[in-house]
């Protein structure tokens, strides 16, 4: 059996068309054949009724009543008929003196059936062979008289069934072919038609996986819908399952930091820790603390939130915020990003991304920051560029790596650049670094359009 | 200077108050959200730390409250959330800073120090009144070019003077900035500490305006 569901369809409706065209054409053939015997056994028949004339009903046969009309008078004709009395034998001029026929008992009915059987009051069937060797189509009268069965046989070419039977089944088998090539095209049409709901809800579901849907959305067919709720009810388990997981990552992290926040305030006071090695501990917990915990925000597949983000907006919340957070660098932010521009990301994963990087041109810049975007294709590129004193080429690759930190100002962890590449990747985007003419550090980010 | 500390963690509350009181801060704590929004809006305070997952009442909603309320005080998150979107929505409350947990001590004294000067106004980190310089990053007085050595009472009149100078400060306005909330407050010892001042940067710095309270006069200005 074929794996595919279109193809399990198409093998049984190709069986079954030709087992019905198989059916019709043998059925039409034997209604055929059987219309065109019984003209033959008519008159036959006829020929028979105008012999048993010349039976008397004390079993004596009057010869001056059989007649030999054509064509039962043509030698070889085919045509002849012969009566069998107990005494008397009378026989068509086609004939000659040779015996009718050969019985052919293996062509008509089953061999138990004897046409020359008793007499039954009409006349029966039969096949054979004439005296040439040529196919005959008989029929026998069996009739019983006083002085003994007489027998009457009246046989006709089998030529005259099988001509207009071979005549008639030409045309008969062409129609049955264009018949079936016929039915194979609707089957053919039926399949890509009734299938195509299956190819929808594929192609909806390859958009929820790539964000660009949050659910399946079917209203037809009703065999489908069953199928549809399951899988938005797999779909919503899913994203309820993972806003837990993130939620006990996060509340796990977020109980640490603030005994590990007193722990630091601890060592902080005079002689507690000579060294700094207590504290360098401390700040090697929160590094892992802040690794980890971004990334399981980072961890969220790709597009299960499925939300259409304006840039505009969240570039301006961040922008508000770092003018906050900075605010003893007088940095002016230059934002240029058209109002519908929209990116399929979650918006805390956008704020994440974005907010790191303006975070590092921030703490860069010397007087400006200019944040620009734009589509391309199906991609949206953010390009944030500072003009401060940039960052040898070596350098570019290496701050991309986990923990790594060249800004040793404020209270930067070295993760964010990290965190945003992987974020970044993880939608189908990219992060990357550069040197801008004017001197200072270009980040781009490219993240899937919407 | 008086700082409000909304903290639920008694430890990390406890150690914030220690660090701050060591650079001679005023500190008030409070445990949960209701009595800290609560102190926020019926005391004077020069500054407060707000944490945000608190008992009671969520931090956020008590920073909004405070700013419906039309409480203008300059108001640094201390909290273990830093994603950027959890920041957004600090200062959409009206935040003026965020710090994330755990801290270094200096950041945290060094982000209210400046939040403090620019709610007085001042730019500039250095404050100048005629021969006497406050450095509002590092918390430290000069007079005539030295260090000045200040008790922790002296330095915050003399700050609160300082960041307000030229401007007259009523008498209770800076008590409530002198003591912390549950101390005992002698009224006339806030002469003591005025005329402890006046011995240390010369009588004439710090003017009585009767019936009213007190004013750093700027001499290049006056």
């Amino acid at each position: 059996m074929p794996r595919s569901l279109s193809g399990r369809l198409l093998v049984t409706a190709s069986l079954a068309l030709l087992v019905a065209l198989a059916v019709a054409g043998l059925g039409i053939a034997h209604m055929l054949e059987r219309f065109v015997t019984h003209g033959l056994d008519e008159r036959l028949d006829a020929q028979i009724a105008v012999v048993a004339r010349a039976v008397r009903p004390d079993g004596t046969i009057d010869r001056g009543v059989v007649v030999d009309v054509p064509p039962f008078d043509e030698a070889a004709s085919g045509w002849a008929w012969e009566l069998r009395g107990t005494r008397d034998l009378l026989r068509s001029a086609s004939l000659g003196s040779a015996d009718i026929v050969v019985r052919d008992r293996d062509r008509h009915g089953p061999p138990h059936f004897d046409p020359f059987g008793p007499d039954v009051g009409r006349p029966r069937p039969f096949d054979g062979r004439d005296p040439n060797g040529q196919g005959v189509h008989g029929r026998v009268l069996r009739l019983s008289t006083g002085r003994g069965a007489v027998t009457i046989i009246a046989v006709g070419p089998r030529a005259v069934v099988e001509q207009p039977l071979r005549a008639a089944l030409l045309p008969l088998l062409g129609s049955l072919l264009l018949l079936g090539a016929a039915l194979a095209i609707a089957i053919l049409v039926q399949l890509r038609f009734g299938l195509r709901p299956l190819a929808t809800v594929r192609t909806m579901v390859d958009e929820v996986r790539n964000g660009k849907r949050r659910h399946l959305d079917a209203t037809e067919p009703t065999e489908l819908l069953p199928l549809v709720a399951a899988l938005n009810t797999l779909i919503d388990t899913n994203q309820i399952a993972l806003a837990q997981a993130r939620g006990h990552v996060a509340n796990l992290a977020h109980g640490l930091k603030t005994p590990l926040a007193a722990l630091r305030l601890d060592l902080a006071a005079p002689g507690c820790d000579p060294g700094g090695r207590l504290t360098a501990q401390v700040e090697r917990i929160d590094r892992h603390i802040r690794h980890h915990l971004g990334r399981a925000r980072a961890a969220t597949p790709a597009g299960v939130a499925g939300a259409e983000t304006s840039i505009g907006a969240h570039v301006d919340d961040l922008v508000a915020a770092l003018g906050r957070i900075h605010a003893d660098r007088p940095v002016r932010p230059i934002v240029a990003i058209p109002d519908d521009l929209a990116v399929c990301c979650d918006p805390q994963d956008l704020d994440e991304m974005l907010g790191n990087l303006l975070d590092n041109g921030w703490r860069w810049a010397r007087n400006t920051l200019h944040v620009s975007a734009e589509r391309v294709g199906a991609m949206t590129r953010i390009r944030i560029a500072d003009d401060g004193p940039g960052l040898p080429a070596g350098d570019l690759e290496h701050v991309l790596q986990p923990g790594v930190r060249l800004d040793e100002r404020g209270d930067g962890h070295g993760f964010g650049l990290s965190i945003t590449r992987e974020l970044a990747e993880l939608y189908g985007g990219q992060l990357e670094l550069g040197v801008g003419s004017a001197g200072g550090v270009v980040a781009t980010i490219v993240l899937p359009a919407s | 200077m008086r700082v409000l500390v909304v903290e639920d963690d008694p430890a990390l509350a406890d150690g914030i108050a220690r660090a701050l009181r060591a650079e001679h801060f005023a500190v008030d704590v409070a445990t949960n959200g209701e009595d800290g929004g609560h102190l926020g809006a019926t005391e004077a305070y020069d500054v407060a730390v707000l944490d945000l997952g608190l008992p009671r009442r969520d931090g956020l909603s008590v920073l909004a409250e405070w700013r419906a309320g039309g409480r203008t005080l300059p108001v640094l998150i201390l909290t273990a959330r830093d994603a950027w979107t959890d920041k957004v929505l600090g200062f959409k409350a009206g935040a003026d800073d965020y710090l994330v947990k755990p801290f270094r001590v200096e950041e945290l004294v060094m982000r209210l120090r400046a939040l403090v000067r620019r709610a007085a106004g001042h730019a500039a980190s250095v404050i100048r009144a005629g021969a006497l310089a406050f450095d509002a990053q590092t918390g430290q007085f000069e007079y005539e070019g030295l260090p000045l050595r200040l008790t922790a009472f002296e330095w915050r009149v003399l700050s609160c003077l300082m960041l307000r100078k030229g401007v007259v400060i009523e008498r209770l306005d800076l008590l409530e900035r002198v003591y912390e909330g549950d101390s005992d407050v002698d009224s006339n010892s806030l002469e003591v500490i005025v005329g402890r001042l006046r011995r240390k940067i010369g009588a004439g710095a710090i003017e009585t305006v009767r019936g009213r309270g007190y004013r750093l006069v700027d001499l290049r200005c006056g």
